[in-house]
């Protein structure tokens, strides 16, 4: 694995390469496409004018605020259907009708009450993303190994003490996984959003790029939301491995 | 079925009642603005008027084709090419890093892309759809035919079988249960991005009719078309679940 | 070593290393027709490996091996291997029946034929009723005999056989133990069985061959004059059996030292 590293950057390299040469040998001005170089050409120069940090702020925090919101109500809905299981039962149905309501069919009825801007935004997010955390969350409940919860009653804790210093801490790894997966879903998210209708943000600035018929800004946008994407992706990975190490990976191999 | 799970269905049926009662209840006596919120009956009504005398089903069939046909051309590339990079380590040492770079970037991102290079066209929707459905299908195919016991391909040399024969009996049959996952979560992928393109580019469909809906303040007809979109999802949801049952029947009756 | 045109397996000064270590080095060994030949050894004492070149999953550095008379190459299919980790060598989503058709279908017999041979094979491994159970569905034990099963729908001139009954309990061995002598016995099949149990080794074989590790060499072969058919309790009593347990324990002892 550490040998061969090298190997995964000559495919790209050589697709890269291929495109600049195609571009330069074709020397036509596209409107649709751009030269990988004047691609990196425009993302340097928006990121230095600072549009595109402007954007990638107010990417990064609606897609934060809605992962807080979503998450929170998502960790708490979880842990309430997953400690007391008639509580469960009974909302089955209810959750099953409104869960397979795709994200983005919620955004004209967030247009609507809230108009363009953060808060519609936002409120998408928080809807994508209660329903993994609160599905993973409750299942993370499930699988508490129900020794120690005979452990917290011999010991005689209360119900707050049991939460915090037994059921969360036991399911911690695992409801970390569900975040990794909500973050991830909250960008997208927020980026579609963007794109399909609020006029803020990385997707709309993508989208200005495309309609001002700058394909190496558009481009470069790409490239940058793949950028934002994966360094948010390998930052929360990172996290994870450091909080619970090897324990978080068999938790959630057990998952 | 035992009758203690048949009665805590219908208990958590008659609870979505309330719901959809204090739903009713909240927007007669217009505690919500009822621009935001029709009630239950006004939202059913509009779907009925849709069905019968608008053209709702046309729309719905037109978004239900789009995710059909993008899913699977999507599962069909996916399945062949995470088959040729998941039975070859070769491959997946050049390719696996830049396939991990790409799966977080947010689909919706590359539609202002497509728009640019194959303009407001159905074939631009169906490559947007298909390429966003393929990732989830390629990394969990790629997965899958990785992870297959290399003992299965002894006892496959071990009989002589073809290398024909080993895909089609051995390799894939063990990969089946990831490939099925990734399939799922592309045709949810499909059907948030049909719902997308048809918003951004105005394809004919349930997408553009909510959007439509939103901006000339039809709430009722909003709603109708949100609750349609929810039915899909949950039906396609079910359809696959119902193919993963008969397709892994040996994995349920494991004990 | 002259009688390697009538043996069923011959090991003719084979030689294997793995990145530059040796695993096995300059080993000779005939093994006959109808014979049944049991491998101990310590660990690295290259046993399994030996087993694997027999089957043609590995090939030698240098030297030959041959079965049947012709140089081994590549995996034969009258050459049937039974692996030990029963659980990772069937086929999960194939019931016990469909499991031992896959030697059926690798082998082209006709689709009318199979149901009938795949009965008659379950049956002789004893999982009669149990054609249409998946293999998570039952017992180690029962897991095993389907490996079994499917190996003998191989119609194999040999058996490789790698530590079969390791992972089952003492019951359920004993039983596989001599369920495997019958079949044998029936079959007039060879077998090259590798165990880490002596008593095993001296149970089942006409002689037990003993590895030496680092790199894997021959250091004991001993001839098994025990009668035919054996038996559980009173073969294990016999002063024969008890001699030879004591000399292979003596041999491990100090191979491990």
């Amino acid at each position: 694995m550490k040998r061969s590293w090298w190997k995964g950057l000559v495919v790209p390299a050589a697709l890269i390469v291929a495109a600049e040469i195609a571009m330069r040998l074709s020397n036509t001005t596209s409107m649709s496409l751009a030269a990988p170089s004047d691609i990196l050409a425009a993302l340097l120069r928006a990121l230095f004018d600072g549009s595109m940090l402007v954007a990638t702020r107010d990417t990064l925090a609606s897609a934060g605020a809605g992962l807080l919101l979503g998450g929170l109500l998502g960790l708490l809905l979880g842990m309430i259907f997953g400690l007391i299981p008639i509580v469960n039962r009974l909302m089955e149905v209810t959750v099953e009708a409104i869960r397979p309501i795709p994200s983005v069919a919620v955004l004209p009825i967030a247009m609507l009450v809230f108009g363009f801007g953060y808060s519609m935004e936002i409120a998408i997010v928080a809807f994508s993303c209660l329903w993994p955390v609160m599905i993973l969350t409750r299942a993370a409940m499930a699988g508490i190994e129900p020794r120690l919860i005979e452990v917290a009653r011999a010991l005689r804790l209360s119900t707050t003490q049991r939460i915090a210093k037994i059921v969360l801490p036991a399911a911690l790894p695992r409801i970390m996984v569900a975040v990794r997966l909500a973050a991830a879903i909250a960008l997208v998210v927020a980026v579609t959003v963007e794109i399909a209708a609020n006029p803020l943000g990385l997707g709309y600035g993508i989208l200005v790029a495309q309609q001002g018929l700058q394909p190496d800004l558009m481009l470069a946008y790409l490239v940058w939301i793949g950028v934002v994407g994966w360094s948010l992706n390998a930052t929360l990975a990172f996290a994870e491995k450091r909080l619970f190490g090897r324990a978080a990976q068999v938790e959630a191999a057990g998952a | 079925m035992k009758w203690s799970r048949l009665l805590s269905l219908l208990a958590s049926f008659l609870v979505t009642a309330l719901f959809v009662l204090a739903w009713k209840l909240v927007a007669d006596y217009k505690l919500v603005s009822p621009v935001f919120l029709p009630g239950p009956d006004r939202a059913w009504t509009s779907l009925v008027r849709g069905f019968t005398t608008g053209d709702l089903g046309v729309k719905f069939l037109a978004t239900v084709e789009r995710m059909f046909w993008g899913w699977l051309i999507a599962s069909l590339i996916g399945v062949a090419l995470g088959a040729a990079i998941g039975t070859s380590p070769k491959l997946r040492a050049y390719l696996a890093p830049m396939l991990e770079f790409l799966r977080p970037l947010p689909a919706s991102a590359t539609i202002p892309v497509a728009i640019a290079v194959l303009g407001l066209s159905d074939g631009m929707v169906l490559a947007v759809i298909a390429f966003g459905a393929l990732w989830p299908v390629l990394l969990a195919t790629i997965h899958g035919f990785a992870a297959v016991e290399p003992r299965l391909y002894e006892v496959g040399r071990a009989l002589r079988l073809s290398r024909a024969t080993v895909i089609a009996k051995i390799a894939l049959p063990s990969a089946s249960p990831d490939i099925l996952a990734g399939m799922r979560l592309g045709l949810t992928v499909a059907l948030i991005l049909s719902v997308v393109c048809e918003m951004i580019a105005g394809r004919d469909g349930l997408g553009n009719w909510i959007l439509l809906a939103a901006r000339s303040f039809r709430a009722p007809d909003l709603y109708a078309g949100v609750i349609l979109l929810g039915l899909l999802g949950y039906f396609t949801a079910i359809a696959i679940g119902l193919l993963e049952a008969r397709l892994l029947v040996w994995r349920s009756r494991a004990r | 070593m002259n009688t390697s045109n009538d043996a069923a397996i011959v090991f003719d000064r084979v030689s294997l290393a793995y990145g530059g270590r040796p695993i096995i080095s300059d080993l000779s060994l005939d093994v006959g027709r109808g014979e049944i030949v049991c491998i101990i050894g310590p660990s690295g004492c290259g046993k399994t490996t030996a087993l694997r070149m027999a089957g043609g999953l590995v090939r030698p550095l240098d030297g030959t091996v041959r079965v049947l008379g012709e140089p081994l190459t590549e995996p034969r299919r009258d050459v049937a291997i039974v692996f030990q980790d029963y659980g990772k060598a069937l086929l999960p989503w194939r019931t016990a029946a469909a499991n031992v058709s896959l030697a059926l279908e690798a082998a082209g017999t006709p689709r009318s034929e199979r149901p009938e041979r795949i009965r008659t094979l379950l049956a002789k491994v004893g999982l009669a009723s149990h054609e249409d159970k998946y293999p998570t569905e039952m017992s180690g034990g029962m897991q095993q005999r389907i490996q079994i099963a499917r190996c003998l729908a191989q119609d194999p001139a040999v058996l490789l056989m790698d530590e079969p009954f390791g992972a089952l309990d003492a019951m359920t061995r004993q039983g596989l133990q001599d369920e495997m002598l019958s079949i044998v016995a029936e079959t007039g099949a060879t077998v090259f069985f590798v165990t880490h149990d002596l008593e095993e080794a001296v149970y089942l074989g006409d002689r037990v061959i003993g590895l030496l590790p680092n790199p894997g060499r021959i250091g004991i072969d001993l001839k098994v004059d025990l009668p035919r058919p054996r038996d559980q309790l009173e073969t294990r009593e016999m002063p024969e059996f008890l001699r030879l347990r004591r000399t292979l324990f003596d041999f491990i002892e100090k191979a491990e030292a």
